[in-house]
């Protein structure tokens, strides 16, 4: 079953009195479950892609389905409630809440659905065990290094059993030896809670990690399927 | 709970920042509640220490027979009576004073002798003698029988009349009846007090100040009432206690060669004499004549019976109200009269009845059964002066009185309102100053929240863009940055309210005695006053939490309208 349903999408910026095309009519289908990647050079697409399909960008034209649900009509209310139940967040710089500790970052998404403190608290410290990082709960993310930080945007974008995870460029802010190890975990994560996993990259070595490559050039899907 | 947490946090990441916001708003609280204490105190001073003693909450004034200077009201139990029924009225004191010459050791000068009512009981003693106080005498002395009018001079007058303790004062006035008096009084007491309008008053007890300047036991002067809550009851008790000083229509019941006859006064303007000869037949005298001041209309059964006619005597008595035996008076008949009132009564023009009626007052002086249809054309007992509202209409309504327009006593029911304005008016003063500090704070607060906001919104647009694509609604992000300048303005208002206090012990802290300083009527044993109220402080504090989420609403609004997209884009 597709859990994402793309056709046609076509994203353009305005850019002073130019046009700037970014996504030039995209068709994409994601399975449930799949661990995908989407390569290509910087400004090929990539993160207009996730993030349209994270629902924090609208589409210039096209359908998007997540889940079956068509998501280009729908208001900020609406599309914002699907990415707090259906959609999970990881960026290329971590992007936590720098007043909030690791286990506050982590629960934060189910304080926002209003599930109860106890319940959340609970269900985040399985989440921070589970992505290595028992010790430093009480740690805020100046206090943690680039690799924990990850794991902790990795544990606050499953803490809420989302369908999907986007992942835009992941270890672009890491070494090469915690970057490995942060799509170690997201393949077991992915293994694990049997989540879709689409993280974007231009890095050819983390190729390894996608069991499905989809390569995007110039707003155009270029090639797929990659092999792994 | 989420945005509480994340909203305290917040504020205490950027310390300096919103503590150079915060203690600008808690200064700002600080001479809010400063200058609203100060008001207050001042409205303060004004309601229950001036005016209360210059015209009372609500003052009822009496000028007898239209007299600017003649303030006496015959009857005091009748009206007593009216104020006393009433239960917002806390005290009442009679407002006796006289301007006079006071001749002291080889000096002279001007005083006011004012009658100061020793029988209301330790409170009001207590009262007058935290206003005025002593600093030569006790204010027991006042009563003291075997002194000559003992009284209580200010010092600036003992010093001008170069009098000291037991000294005796000699005073020369003018009594409302126009009568030039003169009287002896001892110097019993010697007060210090920083009003520069209470400087010419002499205290005499009131009984014996009301004996100096004339009055007798049963009369009263102008009486000014206290209420519990001036500010608002005193228009509705003044509008009920002039509903309840209607007055009746006079009437003097007497006898004449020993037949009952009833004498009624006719109102004496234009309109009412033309009325009046227009009901009567005359039988004898002229029109012309008939409504003389100096006669009366006698109708013809009494005429006849006691050999009246045109110029005869008609001598009448009656029992009086207060004093022992009756009253007697020899009037010039001008007309003998047919038809007219029904029971025939003796008619008298107003000047002439009032004459008679007022310092003489009928044992039963308001009738209860007037003639019908005849109301309008006599006397009433006394002339109930229209409510004013304004200050020009209760200086027009005096100036009607000065020009001898009323021949009966006018009785007017006023609050402190319409009396003493232009004291009133300092209290607006101070409230436009508080106005102008609360503008002042105004955009201290619009100027520091929104430069204070914009800074923060730009610093966490990229939060803004996380926690909205991990799904915060607009709604959150709005109220979480209005949350934060409620925190920061309820902490910095509990701080400036602190600092508020801390400045009022301060400024109150040094004494002062100006003397001759209109000003040092501002002071309340010589420090500077102030009466923070809890309404007060809430109003204020409640005022800058207003104006601080006014002006954070659209900064906070506008950082929750950001696209998460755009917001996490965002490097700056």
């Amino acid at each position: 079953m597709n859990i994402i349903e793309i056709k046609d999408l076509r994203k353009d910026y305005p850019l002073g009195a130019t046009i700037v095309p970014a996504l030039r009519g995209v068709d994409l289908a994601v399975e449930e479950g799949e661990f995908m990647s989407v390569i290509g050079p910087s400004g090929s697409g990539k993160t207009t892609l996730l993030n349209i399909i994270g629902c924090i960008d609208h589409a210039t034209a096209g359908s998007v389905k997540i889940a079956g649900s068509e998501i280009t009509a729908l208001d900020d209310r609406a599309v914002t409630d699907i990415r707090l139940h259906r959609i999970g967040f990881i960026f290329q710089t971590f992007n936590l809440i720098p007043v909030l500790d690791v286990l506050e970052n982590i629960e934060f998404p189910l304080l926002l659905m209003k599930r109860p403190a106890a319940e959340a608290r609970r269900r985040a410290e399985k989440l921070a065990e589970e992505v290595g990082l028992s010790s430093y709960v009480r740690h805020r993310p100046a206090e943690l290094s680039g690799g924990q930080r990850q794991r902790v945007a990795i544990a606050r974008a499953l803490v809420t059993a989302p369908a999907i995870v986007l992942a835009d460029e992941p270890t672009a802010n890491l070494d090469s030896v915690t970057g490995a190890s942060i799509l170690e975990l997201m393949r077991e994560m992915n293994a694990v809670e049997k989540t879709t996993f689409v993280f974007s990259t231009h890095d050819a070595g983390v190729l390894r990690y996608a069991r499905r490559i989809v390569r995007i050039k110039d707003g155009l899907i270029e090639k797929e399927p990659v092999a792994a | 709970m989420l945005l509480l947490r994340l909203a305290l946090r917040n504020l205490l990441r950027q310390k300096r920042r919103n503590l150079m916001l915060g203690s600008a708003m808690a200064i700002g609280v600080a001479i809010l509640v400063t200058a609203g204490s100060f008001s207050a105190g001042v409205s303060d001073i004004m309601f229950n220490k001036i005016m209360r003693f210059i015209t009372g909450h609500v003052a009822v004034r009496f000028n007898e027979r239209g007299g600017v200077m003649r303030e006496i009201f015959r009857d005091r139990g009748r009206i007593l009576a009216a104020v006393q029924g009433d239960p917002l009225i806390e005290e009442w004191y009679e407002s006796v004073a006289m301007f006079a010459r006071a001749i002291g050791n080889g000096k002279s000068d001007n005083i006011i002798l004012v009658g100061m009512d020793a029988s209301k009981g330790e409170a009001t003693r207590a009262d007058w003698e935290a206003s005025f106080r002593l600093v030569e005498g006790d204010w027991a002395s006042l009563v003291d029988g075997t002194l000559e009018n003992p009284a209580v001079f200010s010092q600036e007058k003992a010093r001008s009349l170069n009098v000291k303790m037991g000294d005796v004062v000699r005073v020369r006035f003018r009594d409302m009846f126009g009568q030039d008096q003169a009287a002896r009084l001892t110097v019993a007491g010697i007060m210090r007090n920083d009003n520069i309008f209470m400087q010419p008053v002499v205290f005499l007890e009131l009984e014996r100040c009301k004996r100096v300047l004339g009055y007798r036991p049963h009369e009263t002067a102008s009486l000014s009432l206290q209420l519990k809550d001036a500010r608002r009851d005193a228009a509705a008790v003044a509008a009920r206690l002039h509903a309840r000083l209607a007055p009746g229509t006079a009437v003097i019941p007497a006898s004449a060669g020993g037949r009952p006859v009833r004498l009624y006064g006719y109102r004496s303007d234009p309109g009412s004499r033309e009325k009046l000869l227009a009901s009567l037949r005359l039988k004898a005298g002229s029109q012309e004549r008939a409504l003389r001041r100096d006669g009366v209309l006698v109708p013809e059964g009494l005429a006849a019976a006691l050999r009246l006619s045109p110029g005869g005597k008609l001598k009448v008595s009656w029992p009086r109200k207060f004093g022992e035996g009756p009253a007697e008076a020899s009037l010039t008949v001008s007309a003998v009269y047919a038809g007219g009132p029904p029971g025939a009564p003796v008619l008298l023009n107003d000047r002439l009845f009032y004459g008679l009626y007022y310092p003489d007052l009928p044992a039963v002086p308001s009738d209860p059964d007037p003639p019908a249809g005849w109301a309008a054309l006599l006397s009433p007992e006394w002339t109930l002066l229209e409510r004013t509202f304004t200050t020009e209409d209760y200086k027009k309504k005096y100036q009607e009185i000065a020009r001898d327009k009323h021949r009966g006593t006018t009785v007017d029911v006023s609050t402190m309102y319409e009396t003493a304005s232009d004291i009133l008016k300092l209290e607006h003063v101070l409230n436009v100053i508080t106005l102008s500090a609360v503008l002042i704070l105004f955009f201290i607060i619009l100027l520091g929240v929104v430069n204070t906001l914009r800074m923060t919104i730009r610093e966490r647009t990229r939060e803004i863009g996380t926690a909205r694509a991990i799904g915060m609604q607009r709604r959150d992000v709005r109220d979480l940055f209005l949350l934060e300048t409620l925190l920061l303005t309820v902490f910095s208002s509990a701080a400036g309210v602190l600092a508020g206090f801390g400045a009022m012990a301060l400024i109150s802290a040094p004494v002062f005695h100006p003397k001759d300083n209109p000003l040092g009527m501002l002071l309340v044993d010589g420090r500077v006053y102030f009466l923070p109220t809890f309404a007060g402080i809430a109003a204020s504090v409640l005022l800058i939490i207003a104006i601080a989420l006014a002006t954070a609403w659209f900064p906070a609004r506008r950082a929750a309208a950001m696209s998460p997209a755009q917001a996490l884009r965002h490097y700056g």
